[in-house]
């Protein structure tokens, strides 16, 4: 096996282990949050007269945060699912800085530099 | 029925209909989710436009992400020729993402109607087997955009290079940007970049958009979620349903009539992407 497929071979197995842990989260948080076993932080029976606003009206009317201010709520059902959700958009992420080091020169620092390009999605500066 | 009186539960139990159904349809078809999913629920569905863009993006994701270690063992994604051009795409769709959120919605929705209608015609008339590369350039030489992949129809290993980088680079750019708006995996594109554009063969085009699609997405899904513009109860039924449903097209892929499914998601792209333009001009609420 060359590099490129040592490579790729761990690229593809970190991708599979993670998206089945965010699978399987999702699955959990989804029945938590749609059952009622967790309290939701905007009450289900609200949402079909806000998912119909726009972006800055629903944040305005369900005084829901923005940036990471999510993060102070897990508890609650809606924004465990968030979790959820942040973790498929974090699998890449986390799968390069596990390719990183088995790549040619080159290739590591076009990894690098998505690294930074993810981070700074990340931010919440954009 | 009107669609404010209807219980809650009615929409995530549609979407995951729904999108179970698109996951097949996708896979067997040879396109991102995406590209339907937010044409026919912005359009049909309750859900104001800002919400649909960040569940479309996600779904692409996740769609692409579970289908990526697959085509990365079989060799159709090639890593190396990933790399630069999702980057390209990447720093393109973060841009994307700010700049959809901003405009207006009708804008979004004229939009969003014209690009899937032109997107569909697209699909309809364009032959999407590029001539292969014989030679790289010199940037995709210095990258090394080059590989091989055993094709089990012609029986052979085949050797393969790309040309053309800087088009390329360019091209994935203005894909990403688009995607960044309109909430898209943009599969219908980077298919033909990377096979007409840059002379890579059909199946490690298909296969590398899909994975190019996996990280391009991942960060402009941020962008949605710092935003607040990321609403689980669509998202989320909306991610199992499509995961779950290109499990069984992958399956069925062998003995589906692959060119009947094409034609009813072009039929399908032209309505959802009519409505939509309609919709934003005003003239179908």
């Amino acid at each position: 096996m060359d590099l490129d497929q040592r490579a790729e071979a761990l690229y593809a197995d970190w991708l599979d282990r993670l998206v089945r842990i965010a699978f399987s989260v999702s699955l959990v948080a989804l029945l938590l949050y749609v059952s009622g076993a967790l309290e939701s932080y905007v009450p289900l029976s609200a949402l079909p007269e806000l998912w119909r606003l726009p972006l800055a009206q629903y944040l305005e009317r369900s005084a829901s945060p923005t940036g990471w201010g999510w993060i102070a709520l897990v508890r609650h059902g809606d924004y465990l699912n968030l979790v959820a959700i942040a973790l498929f958009a974090l699998i890449v992420l986390v799968s390069y800085l596990r390719l990183i080091p088995a790549l040619p020169r080159l290739q590591a620092a076009i990894a690098a530099a998505q690294v930074l390009v993810l981070l700074a999605a990340m931010s919440g500066l954009f | 029925m009107e669609t404010a009186a209807a219980p809650w539960w009615i929409w995530p139990l549609a979407l995951f209909a729904l999108t179970y159904l698109l996951g097949i349809v996708a896979v067997v078809a040879g396109i991102g989710g995406g590209v339907l999913f937010v044409p026919i629920v912005g359009s049909f569905f309750p859900f104001h436009l800002d919400f649909v863009r960040g569940a479309g993006l996600v779904l692409a994701l996740a769609g692409t992400l579970a289908a990526a270690p697959l085509l990365l063992r079989a060799r159709l994604s090639n890593l190396r020729l990933v790399l630069p051009l999702a980057l390209a795409g990447s720093i393109a769709s973060l841009c994307g993402a700010v700049v959809g959120l901003a405009l207006p919605t009708h804008v979004v929705q004229v939009a969003l109607g014209a690009v899937i209608v032109g997107v569909a015609l697209l699909m309809w008339r364009t032959d999407v087997h590029g001539r292969l590369a014989l030679e790289s350039d010199a940037l995709g030489e210095l990258l090394r955009l080059k590989g091989e992949f055993h094709d089990p129809a012609a029986g052979a290993d085949i050797d393969w290079r790309t040309h053309r980088t800087v088009a390329g680079l360019a091209a994935f750019t203005g894909i990403g940007f688009f995607g960044g708006v309109f909430g898209l995996g943009a599969g219908f594109a980077n298919v033909p970049a990377l096979s007409v554009l840059m002379g890579a063969p059909l199946k490690v085009a298909v296969g590398s958009s899909g994975l190019m699609i996996s990280i391009i997405n991942s960060s402009a899904a941020w962008v949605y979620i710092n935003r607040g513009a990321l609403l689980p109860l669509i998202a989320i039924p909306s991610i199992l349903g499509i995961m779950l449903g290109a499990r069984l097209g992958a399956r069925m892929l062998r003995t589906a009539p692959a060119g009947t499914v094409r034609r009813i998601v072009i039929a399908v792209m032209l309505l959802a992407g009519a409505r939509a333009l309609l919709r934003g001009l005003g003239l179908w609420i």
